[in-house]
């Protein structure tokens, strides 16, 4: 079935997706994105239960193969110590995510000139600065400015209360001389635009309730669709189409009933993260395109970078009463992001605060760690842990490596029987010594707080929120898939706005920097018009 | 309870079964999982449970047929506490996922229930819509932060 051709055809409507429909909608051009999943309502999320916990592992699990749900794909994670996570929704992964949102610094966007591995990117923080402005102003952001490891920045709303459980880890670095500074966070701390503030449910990671947590399907979406972007859920694309010449020529997708429909467009962007693009793209194999959409240099797929993270948690004496307030978004630190010979690794890696866990989590967590036994001792044990934990995770730089892929698994499928992505994966000895550095010195730190127990993992499993690198951008078609402004080398009206087409991941998390760079290609596109395809 | 018996569908024997994995606290703050009327949720919980469903049923079984053996007539609810949880500790040599697997089901329930949400000092309502109120900032910390502003 056809549709009505449209000027821009949008996949995914999730942090990059949403940015770039929002600015794109002032050309005035005909815009349509497609969503595979639904709009989600805040009124269902597990905050609202009293089993808020159970919810928040089952139909809000952040693992797509665990959830399961009709919008999700499944992945084939068995072969990767790290296991992809994201949402499928309006929204996409930010109805889930912590909104911990750190800009990457100058420096991340040289490593090879400053650090002589990977590759700089072909854009620097000045070219994304004022794209990262908007974006703060559209989300939301608390903080406070005067960051000494970043160039100066006004985040819109007051910083978000540290608590007991970022006061007391704090004062561990400062009693270090280390550097941290409270969080940028897409979390309104008052009354913005419409959105009430932050009331601390301390369930960022399962969907917001008060709707205080950016997420974009309450900050750009509304707004898009006032300024005339239509947005059709349910909606799976099944591949890329394309026209003789080698452009693009729109998409075939499942609609909600499961039927094949056929929507053409003049310009295709990819907002799919960085499993759900190069998947896309690979599946969109043609006589033309025979190892798939914009791969002539092969590197569709390869390049996978996460942030692999370590965990380091104290238990404490004092009460700090840390299940109340966003969990991921109290305080970062980068005393250890630069690359300094002495520390026997490239690069670096940040950390981010965290606060404690709900009444359930921590005895799971008890459980699983041995300390919170059966029987008699049980509950002196659990008093000991409940409200009484603090910590951060360590946020490290992941370099590209070739033999890191997406790629389509032989046999499995979605529900509309379309390959699904596999994931391969091999943790680098560069972040493996991370990674042990991040434990070391977290350990101190929360020692230096006076932890009196301290407990760590020095790679969480289910931790692969940032998909990054499988389509990176850069000036050579034979080394990268997209040019400087997100446009494909192969496809000239083809763009990739989402994770996919970081040329390295920085030892922060990556949204504020997606979401930047979809602004930047969107006001690059409208620039640009009159030479768009030359 | 006869050992040809579904242990899970044993309500009874559940009740004691859950009351030796969480029993009351000493003090009386806390309540013995037994006491809440969890055994019938996490019963079907465990028999859903794809993964582990199995490994309970048989280490049920091989509890319910361990304090028979003690030769306690009404089986493993008649135990005192104690011979209970000599008896369980006793079974999970042979079956060491046992009490974890049924854990992963009892503690998100236990610790979701108001009865135990207010022994622990919580409130017994969800999150939503009155929140939690956080502690500000340390002013000294804030004010150091704020002589390094650049």
């Amino acid at each position: 079935m056809a549709n009505e051709p449209v000027g821009v055809l949008i996949i995914g409507a999730g942090a990059s997706g949403a940015a770039f429909a929002w600015s794109i909608a002032d050309t005035g051009a005909s815009v349509l994105c497609l969503e595979q999943g639904p709009w989600m309502h805040q009124k269902d999320y597990p905050t609202n239960f009293m089993d808020w916990e159970t919810r928040a592992m089952g139909p809000f699990a952040t693992n797509p193969n665990v959830r399961g749900l009709a919008q999700d794909y499944p992945v084939n994670d068995s072969e990767s110590p790290i296991q992809p996570l994201m949402f499928n929704a309006v929204g996409g992964s930010t109805i889930l995510w912590a909104a911990h949102f750190p800009r990457f610094t100058p420096g991340d966007f040289r490593v090879k000139t400053d650090d002589g591995v990977a590759d700089d990117w072909p854009i620097s923080y000045e070219t994304l600065e004022p794209f990262y402005a908007v974006n703060d102003r559209m989300m939301g952001v608390s903080g406070l400015a005067g960051d000494p490891a970043y160039p100066p920045h006004q985040p819109p709303l007051p910083p978000l209360p540290l608590g007991e459980t970022g006061n007391i880890v704090a004062r561990g670095f400062e009693r270090l001389g280390w550097h941290w500074w409270p969080s940028d966070s897409a979390i309104t701390s008052t009354e913005y635009n419409g959105r009430a503030p932050c009331i601390n449910l301390g369930s960022c990671g399962s969907g917001c309730s008060q709707g205080a947590k950016a997420s974009t399907d309450i900050t750009y979406w509304p707004v898009a669709e006032r300024k005339g972007v239509q947005l059709r859920t349910n909606c799976r694309v099944k591949e890329i189409t394309v026209r003789p010449d080698g452009m693009a020529d729109g998409v075939l997708y499942y609609d909600a009933d499961g039927v094949l429909q056929e929507q053409k467009a003049e310009i295709v962007v990819l907002a799919c993260n960085g499993i759900g693009t190069p998947r896309l793209l690979l599946n969109s194999k043609s006589t033309r395109y025979p190892d798939g959409l914009a791969n002539s240099s092969g590197l569709v797929g390869k390049n996978l970078m996460h942030h692999p993270y370590a965990l380091i948690r104290g238990i404490f004496d004092e009460p700090l009463h840390g299940r109340a307030g966003p969990g991921g978004c109290t305080f970062w630190s980068h005393q250890f992001y630069k690359t300094d010979p002495s520390h026997g690794f490239v690069r670096g890696y940040s950390y981010e605060g965290t606060r404690g866990m709900g009444p359930a989590t921590t005895a799971l967590w008890g459980m699983a760690t041995g300390k919170v036994p059966w029987g008699e001792g049980h509950h002196v044990a659990f008093d000991r842990l409940n409200g009484h934990t603090a910590g951060m995770v360590g946020i490290t730089e992941d370099l590209p490596d070739e033999a890191n892929t997406v790629t389509l698994d032989p046999e499995l499928t979605d529900s509309n029987g379309i390959p699904a992505p596999k994931v391969t994966y091999t943790l680098s000895e560069n972040s493996r010594k991370q990674l042990a550095h991040a434990v070391e010195r977290g350990t101190e730190a929360l020692l230096a707080a006076g932890a009196i127990e301290t407990y760590s993992e020095p790679l969480i499993k289910t931790a692969g929120w940032h998909l990054m690198g499988t389509a990176r951008m850069g000036t050579d078609p034979k080394r990268s898939v997209v040019n400087e402004w997100g446009r494909a080398h192969d496809v000239k009206n083809l763009f990739i706005i989402d994770g996919s087409i970081f040329v390295t991941s920085a030892g922060v998390n990556p949204t504020s920097t997606i979401q930047a760079l979809a602004l930047y290609i969107a006001d690059r596109i409208k620039q640009n018009m009159r030479n768009l395809f030359d | 309870m006869t050992m040809n018996t579904n242990p899970l569908a044993d309500m009874a024997f559940m009740r004691a079964f859950l009351d030796t994995v969480i029993p009351p606290g000493r003090d009386g703050r806390m309540p013995g999982a037994g006491t809440l009327g969890l055994e019938g949720g996490i019963s079907t919980a465990v028999e859903s449970d794809a993964r582990s469903g199995s490994l309970v049923r048989a280490g049920l079984a091989a509890l319910a047929e361990a304090a028979a053996s003690t030769g306690e007539a009404g089986g493993f609810p008649a135990l005192d506490p104690a011979h209970r949880a000599k008896v369980l500790d006793d079974v999970l040599a042979e079956h060491p996922m046992l009490v974890n697997a049924v854990a992963r089901h009892l503690y998100l329930a236990y610790y979701q229930h108001p009865t135990v949400l207010v022994a622990i000092g919580e409130p017994a309502r969800p999150p939503f819509p009155e929140g939690f109120t956080v502690e500000p900032t340390d002013p000294e910390l804030l004010a150091k932060l704020v002589s390094r502003q650049k």
